[in-house]
């Protein structure tokens, strides 16, 4: 079994009292806790000083670490050997158990007697494409758990959406002692679509027009996840306008479709031909329109 | 090693959960989430029923809450607020995602949210990036 430092993992003297120990540990959560730390990659940190925390703040646990005396981390030792009598009885031997979990059996032990407990829950971020969200998808979930290792199979129905939560049931660790058995969280992000961004189950995408099409409206061809449709645009469609064609968005997991839009924006060529740079010209003079007429407006107040 | 294939559980609005089930999934006893009720934190579907049934969209925020409850050291009133930030921060997030899907141009809006969970991620960081 290795030796754990569990003061130096908190940075705390041997003498420090339970307010010291736990002063400590607060300012290290705060730091490491991967929920609120702002550094990636900070969950085994938290782990070590959480494991720290768990012993020093129990008098118990505390007394029984203490005995082991004062080692370097990562030192091969043999805990005393009465420890075998208090420890799991199917464990025969320390050599493979953690010096966490033999603390933890210990502190059980003298506690209560044994209660049911509820196997471990895991969580786990799963990422799908928007295709695979609409039609639904089946997942291979690898799990490293106290088994040795399982492959679930996973069914995802049509119509979960980014950030949808996702529960198996009664699927993770087992439980002992009459405990139930853990489940298992999913927590679903869609990766980027190169054309289409989703809104819970409504899409959108830029639909570009020639300032001729938004003007005088135009039949065009545009994507959808059942393959290009023909969509009418108005005639007199401005910049910003969306276009809504119902119910070609995403499946929403209650037998229906969000809606697809068209966010319209009207490109302009990068250079002109002599023609249209004439034609152009012509419809400058000709056109009284203005675009600024109600900032002009507004300024002549 | 086996593989098995199951069907999955919406923790949305769409299911409901009793009171002992959103317990045992999130780790708390029954009266403590009897006091997150008292608090208004936690807000059954049907008040008058003898047995209490709630959303199923309750778990993930109140499993967070118990987490950070656990590994913080705090009491049950401190975790009941933070219910409250998470829920709204969850609900500022879904926000800023429906802007960023409208506003024309912005191709991959689930890059800026690669990472930690969303809300864990600086806030101003989050809303004050331009692509």
């Amino acid at each position: 079994m290795k030796y754990k430092d569990y003061y130096a993992a908190l940075g705390v003297p041997r003498n420090a009292d339970t307010d010291q120990i736990k002063k400590a540990y607060r300012k290290l959560a705060r730091q490491y806790h991967p929920d609120v730390s702002k550094s990636a990659g900070t969950e085994a940190r938290f782990k070590e000083i959480g494991e720290a925390y768990a012993t020093l703040k129990d008098p118990e646990k505390r007394a029984a670490y203490d005995e082991l005396g004062r080692r370097p981390a990562g030192e091969e030792f043999a805990p005393p050997p009465q420890w075998s009598h208090e420890y799991a009885s199917d464990a025969q031997s320390f050599e493979d158990i953690d010096l966490a979990d033999l603390l933890d059996a210990l502190g059980r032990r003298h506690r209560t007697a044994r209660g049911p407990v509820h196997g471990r829950d895991y969580e786990t971020a799963v990422r799908i494409s928007l295709e695979d969200a609409h039609r639904g998808t089946t997942l291979s979930l690898n799990l490293d758990d106290e088994e040795g290792g399982r492959t679930l199979r996973v069914t995802i129905p049509p119509g979960v959406s980014e950030g949808q939560k996702l529960r198996l049931r009664g699927k993770g660790g087992k439980g002992r002692n009459g405990g139930t058995d853990g489940d298992i969280y999913l927590h679903i992000t869609l990766t980027p679509h190169p054309v289409f961004r989703a809104d819970e189950h409504d899409l959108y995408f830029d639909l570009a027009l020639a300032p001729w099409e938004a003007a005088l409206g135009a039949e065009v061809e545009v994507p959808t996840l059942d393959g290009p449709v023909v969509l009418k645009v108005p005639p007199g469609t401005r910049s910003g306008q969306k276009l809504r064609l119902r119910g070609r968005g995403l499946a929403n997991g209650r037998g229906g479709r969000g809606d697809l839009y068209g966010a319209v924006h009207i490109d302009v060529p990068a250079a002109l031909t002599e023609r249209e740079r004439e034609l152009f010209k012509e419809l400058a003079s000709a056109s009284r329109f203005n675009p600024r007429a109600v900032v002009a407006k507004e300024k002549a107040k | 090693m086996s593989a098995t294939v199951m069907e999955i559980g919406w923790l949305d609005a769409r299911e409901t959960v009793t009171a002992p089930e959103l317990a045992r999934a999130c780790g708390l006893s029954p009266d403590e989430l009897e006091e997150l009720v008292e608090y208004g934190v936690l807000v059954p579907l049907r008040r008058n029923q003898p047995e209490r049934v709630f959303s199923a969209e309750w778990i993930v925020p109140l499993r967070t809450a118990a987490r950070l409850r656990q590994d913080f050291d705090l009491d049950l009133f401190s975790a009941s607020i933070l219910i409250g930030y998470i829920s709204r921060i969850e609900e500022l997030e879904r926000e800023v995602k429906s802007l960023r899907a409208r506003l024309p141009g912005h191709p991959h809006p689930a890059h800026r949210f690669e990472g930690p969970e969303p809300w864990r991620e600086p806030h101003g960081k989050t809303l004050i990036s331009t692509h």
